[in-house]
C-alpha cells in the first residue's frame, strides 16, 4: 500500500507526459535521421525516394573511413586513460581516505567542476596549451626546452589533455558508487581465508566494481564520441572527429550528408554499448 | 632480501594513489583558476601570461558591450530557460517516479526510454529534432524548441534522482497516513512530498544546471536569439579576448553559487526531515 | 564431515611437553577506538579443541576481542598467541584461523563451489585437489546440489552452511564465529546449534563463538567467558557461571538470579550478615571475609527459593505475587520486593503448592544457597 495503487490507471497517466516528451524529442527525431539519410535528390522534401546512394558516397571517400578509425582510436585512448585514472581516484577516495571530513573535501573538489559548463572548462584549456601558453612558459622557464613546443594547441594531444580533465569524473563516479556498496565484511572474509591484500583486490573488490567500471566506460565513450565542442575549441579547424563532420555538413546545409554521418556515429555508439554489455552483464552482476 | 611488510606496502599504495589524486585535482582546477586570473588582465593584456597589469577592464567591456558581443540578453535567456527547465523537470520527474512506483504494465520500457535521454548524445538529438521541426514547419526559437530538447536532457537526471529517493523511502509512513484516514492525494501532499523534498531540490538543480550549460542541443534548435553558451562559442569563433575569460569566470561563479545554494537547501531540508523523525 | 580431520599443524612451534598445548592465548589485550575503550586487558587461555563462548551484552567488547584474534583489528597493547606462536602483529592471512561472519559475508559474485574452494585456492593447492575436497565438503554439509548457485539465490539456512563449509575447508586451528546463528530463523537455531557442536567435537577444532544469547553459550560452551564494559567479568564452565556467579553483573545477566546489594553488618563462623533494602540475610563468606560495613552483593537462584520455609531456611522475605509466567516445564512467579525490585521464584513441574497472583507469601532459602560475589559491587 502506498500513495499510488499498483497497476492503477493513475500510474499510467502520471507516466504519459514524460513518455510522450521523450518519444517526441529523442526517439522520433533519431529515427527521422535514419530516414533522411536515405533520401535521394537534393531538395529537402519528405517525398524524396529512398536510396543508399548517400552511404555509398560516404564509404567511397577514404578520408571519412579513416575518420571513423581515428575517432575510435581517440575514444579508446580516452577510455583507457580516464578508466585507469578514475579507478585510482575512486579507490583512493573511498578506501584509502580514512577521515570523513577529508573525504568530503576531496570528493567535492573532484565533482564540483561537473556542475559548471563543459564548454567554459574546455575554453579554459586554451591559454594553457598555446604556443605562448602556460605549459610552454613553464617548460621554458624550467629549461626543458629552449623554444616553445607547438604540439599542444590545435593538436590531438591538446584535445586529449582537455578531455581527460573533463571526463575522468564520469569514469570514476560509478566506481565510487560500487566501491561504497561493498560490505567491508567481504574484504575481511577474504583476508581470513588467507587472501593477501592484492589478491583480495583482484578476486573480490575488482570483480564487484566491474559493473561500475563498465558503466563509467560507456559514459566516457558516449561523451567523447559526440563531443564536437571541445574538439572545435581546442583543435581549431585542424582536427575533426566524426561528430565534427556532422557539424561541417550541417553548416554547409548538406542535410543528407550530415544525417549519414550522424547515423554512422549512432551505429558506432550502439556497437560500443552492445560490446560493453556483452563484456559484463550488468543486470546479472547487480543482483 | 625480505619482502616489504604489508603495512608498508599498504601505506605506499595510499601515498601513490593520493599523489595521483592530488595531481589530477590540480590538473582539473588549474585551467579554471588560470581562466579566472586572466580575466583580470590589464587592458593591453593578451589571452595568456603576462597579464600586463590587473584591472576590471574586461568586465567593464562586458558590461558596456555593443550588439555584436553583448552577453546580457543571452544571459537573461539562458537563465529564464534554465528556470523553466528546472520547474518542468521537477514536476515531470516526480510524476514519472511516482508512476514507476505504480508498476504499470510496461514500466520497464518506460525506465529504458528515460535512460535513453541520458545515453543519446546531444548532437544526434539536436540535429534530429531540428530536422523534425523543419519537416513540421515550426520555427526554431530558444523559448520553444530549445526548451523542449533541454527538458528531454534534464528530465532523466531528475527522474533518476527521484527514483533513488523513493527507493530509500519508507512506505510504512504512507501506510500510516492512509490508515489514519487520509486519502491518497492528501497522504502524498502531507506525508510523501515533505519527505522527498530534498530529492525535489536535487532534481531542480539538475534541471537548472544542465540546461544552463547545455551546448549541443541548443546549437541545432535555437533560432537567431542565442543562449549564453552559443554566444560564448560565437565570440570564440570571432576573436579570442580576455572578455571570454570574464564571461567564463562570471558564469562559473554563477553556477557554483547556484549549486552551493541548492546543496545548502538540500542539507537544511534533510536535517529538518530527520529532526522530525527523531 | 569426517573429511575434516586435521593435518599436522603447519607452523608447529617447539612444544613444552609438560604444558598442555594451548590453541589460543590472549595476554592482557587492549583496544581503543578514539576515546572509547573497546577491550580493556582481556586475558584468556583456550586449550586444544575447546568450545569457548564469549557472552555479553552488545557493546561489551566481545566482537572486538574476536576481531583481534582474527587479526582484523590490531590490539594497542598485549599479546596474542595462536598454537604457541606469537601472532599479535601478523595480518589475518598469516594466521591459522578461519572466521564465520554474522551475516555470513558470502562473495556475491562466486558460485558456492568457487566460494568454498577459495580458501584452498589461496593456499595454492593443486586444482584437482581443490575440486575433490570441495566436492567432499559440499557433500558432507549436504549442499552438493547448490554447487553452481550464487549466494543471492540461497535461503538463510543454506547460506549458513555455505559460510561454514567455506571456513572449515582449510581446516584451521581455530574457528571464530561472530553470532553465527543470529541471522537464522528461530526454528532453525536449535538444530544448527546441535550440528555445530557435533562438528566441533568430531573435528577437534577450537571454536570461539561470540553471542549475546546465554542459551547458546550455556548449551554449547565448554568454557563460557562473560564480558561487560570491555572486561571479562567471569570465565568458567556453564555450571560455574550459573551456580556461582562471580559478580553482581554476571548474576543479573544470567537468567534466574535474584541479586541483592547491601552492607556487611556482622560476621561469624564463615557466615556474613548482609543488610539490604529488603532485609538482612545470611550469606556464606568466601576467601578473606570483607570488612564490616563494606559494600557487597550476593545472589540466590530463583529455583532455590521455597514458599514453605522451615528452620533450614533462615533467609526469609514476605512478598506479594504480581505475575506468573511459564517457561516450558518451569512456572515462574514474579514478586515485588519491599525495595521495589522484583523477586523471581521458579517451581518445576506439577508442584503441589502454588502461589496465586495477588497473594502474599513468605519465601525462604538456605544460607548455603546464597552466593556472595567476589567482584566489587558495581
Amino acid at each position: 500500500m502506498s500513495t499510488i495503487r499498483v497497476r492503477s490507471p493513475a500510474s499510467y497517466w502520471l507516466a504519459v507526459p514524460a513518455a510522450v516528451w521523450m518519444l517526441g524529442v529523442v526517439v522520433v527525431p533519431i529515427v527521422l535521421l535514419v530516414w533522411v539519410s536515405l533520401w535521394s535528390g537534393r531538395a529537402f522534401s519528405p517525398a524524396s525516394p529512398l536510396t543508399f546512394d548517400n552511404y555509398a558516397k560516404f564509404f567511397a571517400n577514404p578520408t571519412y573511413i579513416k575518420l571513423i578509425g581515428s575517432t575510435v582510436v581517440h575514444t579508446a585512448t580516452l577510455m583507457a586513460v580516464t578508466g585507469v585514472l578514475g579507478y585510482c581516484i575512486a579507490y583512493f577516495l573511498v578506501v584509502k581516505v580514512r577521515s570523513p571530513r577529508w573525504r568530503l573535501v576531496l570528493f567535492l573538489a573532484f565533482i564540483v567542476p561537473f556542475w559548471t559548463s563543459t564548454l567554459i572548462r574546455a575554453i579554459a584549456w586554451v591559454p594553457f596549451l598555446g604556443v605562448n601558453g602556460v605549459i610552454n612558459q613553464t617548460l621554458m622557464f624550467v629549461g626543458v626546452t629552449q623554444s616553445p613546443i607547438e604540439a599542444f594547441l590545435y593538436s590531438r594531444a591538446g584535445i586529449t589533455m582537455a578531455q581527460v580533465s573533463l571526463y575522468t569524473m564520469l569514469a570514476a563516479g560509478p566506481v565510487v558508487y560500487m566501491l561504497n556498496s561493498i560490505p567491508p565484511q567481504l574484504r575481511e572474509a577474504a583476508m581470513t581465508l588467507k587472501a593477501a591484500p592484492f589478491t583480495v583486490f583482484r578476486r573480490i573488490i575488482f570483480p564487484l566494481t566491474l559493473p561500475g567500471v563498465v558503466i563509467g566506460q560507456v559514459l566516457v565513450f558516449l561523451n567523447v564520441m559526440s563531443d564536437f565542442a571541445t574538439v572545435a575549441t581546442i583543435g581549431g579547424n585542424k582536427h575533426a572527429l566524426l561528430s565534427n563532420l556532422v557539424m561541417l555538413f550541417y553548416e554547409s546545409s548538406q542535410i543528407r550528408g550530415a544525417s549519414v554521418v550522424a547515423v554512422m556515429l549512432m551505429l558506432c555508439m550502439l556497437v560500443g554499448v552492445v560490446v560493453a554489455l556483452r563484456v559484463v552483464d550488468i543486470r546479472r552482476l547487480g543482483a | 632480501m625480505r619482502a616489504l611488510d604489508y603495512r608498508t606496502r599498504s601505506r605506499i599504495t595510499a601515498w601513490v594513489l593520493g599523489a595521483l589524486t592530488l595531481a589530477f585535482l590540480a590538473y582539473q582546477w588549474l585551467p579554471i583558476f588560470t581562466l579566472g586570473v586572466l580575466s583580470f588582465a590589464g587592458p593591453t593584456g593578451g589571452t595568456t601570461f603576462p597579464m600586463n597589469g590587473t584591472s576590471f577592464h574586461w568586465y567593464q567591456e562586458l558590461w558596456r558591450a555593443t550588439v555584436m558581443n553583448d552577453f546580457k540578453p543571452p544571459l537573461l535567456r539562458s537563465t529564464l530557460l534554465a528556470l523553466a527547465c528546472s520547474a518542468t523537470t521537477v514536476v515531470l520527474s516526480v510524476m514519472a517516479a511516482q508512476a514507476m512506483r505504480g508498476q504499470f504494465r510496461g514500466h520497464g520500457w518506460f525506465f529504458y526510454l528515460l535512460l535513453l535521454g541520458i545515453m543519446a548524445p546531444g548532437i544526434l538529438v539536436g540535429f534530429g529534432f531540428a530536422i523534425m521541426m523543419r519537416l513540421l514547419g515550426v520555427e526554431l526559437s530558444w523559448d520553444t524548441t530549445t526548451f523542449l530538447t533541454h527538458v528531454s536532457w534534464t528530465l532523466p537526471f531528475g527522474f533518476l534522482t527521484m527514483l533513488a529517493i523513493f527507493n530509500r523511502f519508507d512506505k510504512k509512513l504512507e501506510e500510516a497516513a492512509l490508515t489514519l484516514g487520509a486519502s491518497r492525494i492528501v497522504a502524498f501532499r502531507r506525508v510523501t512530498f515533505p519527505l522527498i523534498l530534498p530529492g525535489v531540490i536535487g532534481a531542480g538543480l539538475f534541471g537548472f544546471s544542465l540546461s544552463y550549460d547545455e551546448f549541443p542541443r541548443s546549437m541545432f534548435t535555437t533560432g537567431p536569439d542565442m543562449t549564453l553558451p552559443l554566444a560564448v562559442m560565437a565570440q570564440l569563433d570571432r576573436q579570442l579576448t580576455p572578455e571570454i575569460y570574464a564571461v567564463g569566470t562570471a558564469t562559473t561563479f554563477f553556477s557554483l553559487f547556484a549549486v552551493t545554494m541548492c546543496t545548502f537547501a538540500f542539507w537544511a531540508m534533510r536535517r529538518q526531515v530527520q529532526g522530525r523523525n527523531s | 564431515m569426517d573429511a575434516l580431520t586435521r593435518d599436522p599443524p603447519q607452523n608447529a612451534a617447539v612444544q613444552d611437553p609438560a604444558r598442555p598445548q594451548l590453541d589460543l592465548e590472549l595476554r592482557g589485550i587492549r583496544k581503543r577506538f578514539g576515546g572509547f575503550t573497546a577491550v580493556d586487558g582481556v586475558s584468556l587461555k583456550v586449550e586444544k579443541g575447546q568450545f569457548v563462548c564469549l557472552l555479553g551484552p552488545s557493546g561489551c567488547g566481545k566482537t572486538t576481542t574476536l576481531r583481534c584474534i582474527a587479526g582484523l583489528e590490531e590490539p594497542d597493547d598485549g599479546g596474542i598467541l595462536i598454537g604457541g606462536k606469537e601472532v599479535t602483529r601478523d595480518p589475518p592471512w598469516q594466521r591459522d584461523i578461519a572466521m564465520m561472519f554474522q551475516d555470513f559475508a558470502l562473495f556475491p559474485h562466486m558460485t558456492v563451489a568457487k566460494q568454498v574452494g577459495f580458501g584452498l585456492e589461496m593456499l595454492k593447492k593443486p586444482k584437482a585437489e581443490i575440486a575433490k575436497r570441495v566436492q567432499h565438503v559440499l557433500k558432507s554439509f549436504e549442499i552438493l546440489e547448490l554447487a553452481e548457485r550464487k549466494p543471492a539465490s540461497l535461503s538463510g539456512g543454506q547460506r549458513q552452511r555455505v559460510a561454514l563449509a567455506r571456513a572449515m575447508i582449510t581446516e584451521p586451528r581455530i574457528l571464530l564465529l561472530d553470532e553465527p546463528i543470529g541471522a537464522l530463523d528461530y526454528s532453525l537455531r536449535e538444530t544448527v546449534m546441535l550440528e555445530l557442536k557435533l562438528l566441533q567435537q568430531r573435528t577437534g577444532i577450537s571454536f570461539i563463538w561470540v553471542t549475546h544469547d546465554q542459551n547458546e553459550a550455556f548449551s554449547l560452551g565448554d568454557l563460557v567467558v562473560v564480558m561487560n564494559h570491555a572486561r571479562i567479568e567471569q570465565q568458567g564452565s556453564p555450571e560455574d557461571i550459573l551456580q556461582r556467579p562471580a559478580t553482581a553483573f554476571v548474576a543479573g545477566f544470567v537468567q534466574g538470579n535474584n541479586v541483592f546489594r547491601g552492607k556487611v553488618v556482622g560476621e561469624g563462623a564463615g557466615v556474613l550478615s548482609v543488610e539490604t533494602a529488603a532485609g538482612t540475610f545470611r550469606v556464606p563468606a568466601i576467601g578473606t571475609p570483607p570488612v564490616l560495613g563494606s559494600d557487597v552483593s550476593f545472589s540466590v537462584r530463583a529455583e532455590q527459593l521455597t514458599d514453605a520455609p522451615t528452620d533450614q531456611h533462615p533467609n526469609r522475605l514476605t512478598v506479594q505475587c504480581t505475575t506468573v509466567e511459564y517457561f516450558g516445564a518451569v512456572r515462574r512467579h514474579i514478586f515485588q520486593r519491599r525495595d521495589g525490585e522484583l523477586l523471581k521464584y521458579d517451581q518445576f513441574g506439577a508442584h503441589a503448592q502454588r502461589v496465586a497472583v495477588g497473594q502474599t507469601a513468605v519465601l525462604g532459602w538456605q544460607v548455603e544457597d546464597s552466593v556472595l560475589h567476589v567482584g566489587v559491587a558495581r
